[in-house]
């Protein structure tokens, strides 16, 4: 081979290893660069800031959520370890058909799709009355990884001799010893491999913890999840940046400590993976140690902690709250806390559906619920609401009475429920975008079907509310369970579905602010937020609200008690206290979701007030009508419907 | 410690399995062969022939097959460099694809976003340089490169760590027997490779069959595969049985396509790490 074909073949060598690096590592620049970014756009520099940084320390949620991660990944990968070796040892000595069996069993949890194991694991939990939090999410955790373990330390067995094991006992060394002095230090790298493998899995977990986590704990995953509704806080990129550096520094310390390793002992090495295998040197061995003692006491403090908080924070009053991620004011809940000296664990939700099966199942006995209209039906027709005690929550005053009419075609009799939020449902649009297309500002759901909106289009992923769109285009009622009606709408939805960018939830918003499209079906109560953040970007197009011709959806978002809450009075004073208007507008200012609070209403700036958008006159809502439950069979209907258009 | 005491050993996790592996894939099996009042039917799994819920399933084998072939593609030349060069340690290595595993799994596809969107990172510093910009955000192809993202480290660290076990004086003695480079790889490297091969098809395959984050965030909610239809079974649709009943199917599914794969790696010896 000549000098310079050596040289090229290096050449596309290095330059295939840089290629594949920036693949792996530009996402993570990306996050580095956002915890930097003053403005809270994904896609607008603002100017450098530290600010997120502060935050996060400051932060208890990120901080605990980084607790629990840290200690849940630390203990399952632990005792997944010890569990795992130990099996891996046992069953390298049984006969081959039991063998097959259970490594058959034992492989399930890693191929079956991470939905069933979470879920699974969540109805056997519930089955058997084991309330979720800590322990079910740690118990879930061990369970998927103890076969990653395995599969790293059963090679390892595999390689070595069995009798070098004999050979120490004939040697005179008990078989406690033998093990440990002998077979221990040669599946050493596989065990070490598979804990850290196992540290990783749980550390990067979100839909097995999603579904076993009980109330009031989060992970960085779950917390993370809660925030995608209102956008990624900075103040996780920030947490992701210190934690990347954090492993790096690491790693380059025990890598790059001084060693005279020469290429046979790199190889030695390379072949055993972990550090623990090289040639010990002095300097390696101090750091090895030194975080040795350093983890072993962050599981003894941790440990503790845990302990202790589960044994000291008994408190006599409670109440556990369950309301949509990003939902009040968080200073509100402290408020109520001095106030009323009750503690309150608060939890979130994302969609009512998600919502649902864990009240039914009582997994999580919850205090008081913050679901939509027609679920609230549905809650109720199942017998897991309880009736409110009005002479309790005498700030209903306040609330004025044209919700409560509404809300009757949920709750007929006004047992159950108390307004919250309520709103419609709306076409935002770019203006500048809208120029550039040279299509005209949408009126009407029907525009939604206009050529010129092509790709510009982004509608909203939910069954009812897509369909919602359809029917009411065509004057149909949105809680038609009219199989010819509904067809219809599909057939229009499918017509749709080339015009449209995406089908997305919450990320309408941050598409919207980005530029990504001209216009996108979207709830009224994001409006004042949005145009407050594109103000603040200095953003050169406005975004604007309307509320199409044709009628929409109103909805209402009501508080309830379940029929299982163990502390209902207290719940009822929670209710209260939302009702109070500084309280209320306390919440609408952070929410910027309208609120059918006079009071609040009277105390709020008339810029807000007189803005038609959020509050719209509600006389004039006549052809809009409110989601009512359509029972299962009209449920499946929808969904079945809904699966075509979005298969095709 | 004999044989008898050794096998010991495996029995707390023997009850372990019973209790988290076993019992929950039983009420997997309760739920998705009833229906919601609790009957017994087939119907949950012979869903699967439905026309949504077959195109759904396809397209999602079509997908995560494609996404294995391009890892493997991406990650055996990488593994040869690395083992060619001796880089480090072997710990440094395995560390520098596993670190990204370290940031959230949502946060890093979310990212990915940012990075392809119309007004993403990449669009930028294209138009900056004014050359034509990249529409792939919400298509197939968005998707499969976060699957290949996502699940490249599960291709390249069961190979590298094969490959880097191969001694040296094996190659020497195919050289000095005559053999050239490309009669090394196919004669040598290759075959005793396979294992780590095995591994990594299947630690890629299995998890690009069956996720639905990846085409949530980044296909925009307009492709439908498999695991999006399971996962709304149960968060949105409130149809557990349905669910159920799919995932069994999703499973025989998996198990039958391991099995296949399996008969090739006899001795189990592709370990990932």
């Amino acid at each position: 081979m000549s000098m310079a074909h050596a040289k090229l073949k290096r050449f596309f060598q290095d330059f295939y290893l840089v290629l594949v690096l920036i693949f792996l590592y530009a996402p993570i620049v990306v996050m580095m660069v956002l915890s930097f970014n003053s403005s809270k756009s994904r896609s607008q520099w603002g100017g450098f800031t530290f600010q997120w940084y502060q935050q996060m320390f400051e932060s208890t949620a990120i901080m605990e959520a980084l607790y629990n991660t840290l200690l849940i990944a630390f203990l399952s990968a632990l005792i997944a370890t010890i569990l795992g070796t130990a099996a891996a040892i046992g069953i390298n000595s049984m006969k081959k058909l039991p063998k097959t069996i259970f490594m058959g069993i034992n492989n399930i949890p890693m191929l079956n799709s991470e939905i069933v194991t979470g879920i699974s694991l969540m109805l056997m939990f519930i089955a058997f009355g084991v309330s979720l939090g800590f322990k079910t999410i740690l118990l879930a955790h061990i369970t998927f990884n103890v076969p990653y373990v395995m599969m790293n330390v059963l090679p390892k067995l595999k390689q070595t001799s069995k009798y070098t094991y004999e050979a120490a006992m004939d040697l005179g060394a008990g078989p406690i010893q033998a093990f440990f002095k002998v077979v221990f230090p040669d599946i050493m790298p596989g065990v070490l491999s598979g804990f850290l493998m196992a540290f990783t899995m749980s550390l990067d977990d979100f839909i097995i913890t999603h579904f076993t986590r009980g109330a009031g704990i989060n992970t960085l995953s779950t917390l993370i999840y809660s925030e995608v509704r209102r956008g990624i806080k900075p103040s996780m990129y920030a947490l992701s940046t210190v934690i990347f550096v954090t492993v790096l520094l690491l790693l380059l310390i025990t890598n790059f400590a001084p060693n005279r390793s020469t290429v046979k002992n790199a190889q030695a090495a390379a072949a055993g993976v972990m550090p623990g295998e090289k040639k010990p040197n002095r300097f390696g061995e101090f750091v090895q140690k030194g975080i040795l003692i350093a983890t072993s006491f962050f599981i003894i403090v941790g440990v503790c902690y845990t302990t202790y908080r589960h044994i000291a924070v008994k408190h006599s009053d409670e109440l556990y709250v369950y309301n949509w991620g990003e939902y009040i004011d968080e200073s509100v809940i402290e408020q109520f806390e001095e106030e009323t000296g009750i503690k309150v664990t608060y939890d979130m939700f994302e969609t009512n559906e998600e919502m649902y099966p864990i009240i039914e199942a009582g997994a999580v006995q919850y205090d008081v619920v913050c679901p939509s209209d027609y679920m609230i039906q549905k809650m109720a027709e199942n017998d897991l609401l309880a009736e409110l005690n009005f002479e309790n929550i005498p700030n209903l005053e306040y609330i004025d009475p044209v919700y409560m009419e509404k809300s009757q075609s949920f709750d007929p009799q006004n047992k159950y429920s108390v307004p919250y939020t309520w709103g419609t449902v709306g076409i935002l649009y770019n203006t500048k975008r809208l120029e550039e297309l040279g299509a005209p500002v949408p009126t009407k759901w029907s525009d939604l079907w206009d050529e010129r909106y092509r790709g510009e289009i982004l509608m909203q992923d939910s069954v009812r509310d897509a369909f919602m769109v359809a029917l009411k285009m065509k004057g149909y009622s949105l809680n038609s369970t009219d199989p010819a009606q509904l067809e219809e709408a599909k057939d229009l939805l499918l017509a749709q579905k080339p015009l449209v960018q995406a089908y997305v939830v919450d990320q309408v918003r941050d598409k919207m602010l980005n530029g990504e499209a001209a216009i996108g079906v979207i709830y009224s109560g994001e409006l004042l937020y949005l145009q407050e953040e594109a103000e603040s970007l200095g953003l050169d197009y406005e975004l604007n609200y309307v509320m199409p011709e044709e009628g929409t959806n109103i909805w209402i978002d009501s508080w309830v008690i379940p029929y299982n809450a163990r502390n209902k009075e207290n719940a009822e004073k929670w209710i209260n206290f939302l009702c109070r208007p500084d309280i209320a507008l306390k919440n609408f200012e952070y929410i910027t979701y309208a609120t059918p609070n006079t009071g609040a209403l009277e105390l709020m700036d008339e810029e807000y007030r007189e803005n038609t958008s959020v509050f719209p006159d509600t006389s004039k809502l006549t052809n809009s009508e409110v989601f009512q439950y359509l029972g299962t069979e009209a449920d499946d209907l929808y969904n079945r419907l809904w699966k075509q258009i979005k298969s095709q | 410690m004999n044989k008898k005491s050794k096998q010991l050993l495996a029995f707390p996790y023997i009850i372990w399995m019973a209790g988290f592996t076993i019992i929950p894939l039983l009420m997997v099996f309760y739920y998705g062969l009833t229906d919601r009042s609790g009957a017994f039917t087939l119907a949950n799994v012979a869903a699967i022939m439905t026309a949504d819920h077959m195109k759904a399933l396809l397209l999602s084998l079509l997908f995560s097959t494609v996404s294995t072939v391009i890892c493997l593609l991406i990650a055996y030349p990488l593994a040869m460099i690395l083992r060619n060069r001796h880089i480090g340690t072997g710990s440094f290595i395995v560390f520098i694809f596993i670190l990204p595993m370290w940031m959230n799994f949502l946060l890093r596809t979310m990212a990915w976003q940012t990075l392809l969107e119309k007004n993403g990172v990449i669009n930028s510093i294209l138009s900056m340089l004014h050359l034509p910009t990249l529409s792939i955000i919400n298509t197939p192809a968005a998707i499969i490169l976060g699957m290949v993202y996502n699940f490249l480290p599960f291709m390249v660290l069961p190979i590298y760590n094969v490959l880097a076990k191969i001694d040296d004086n094996v190659i020497n003695a195919a050289r000095d027997l005559g053999a050239d480079s490309l009669q090394t790889f196919s004669k040598i490297l290759l075959p005793l490779s396979v294992p780590g091969i095995i591994s990594g098809i299947t630690m890629v395959f299995v998890p690009a069959l069956t996720t639905f984050v990846i085409s949530n965030l980044l296909g925009g909610g307009k492709i439908l595969l498999i695991g999006n239809v399971i996962e709304q079974e149960f968060t949105k649709g409130s149809n557990w049985n349905l669910g159920a009943g799919l995932s069994i199917v999703l499973m025989i599914f998996i198990l039958i396509s391991m099995t296949l794969i399996a008969k090739y790696d006899k001795d189990g010896e592709g370990a990932a790490f």
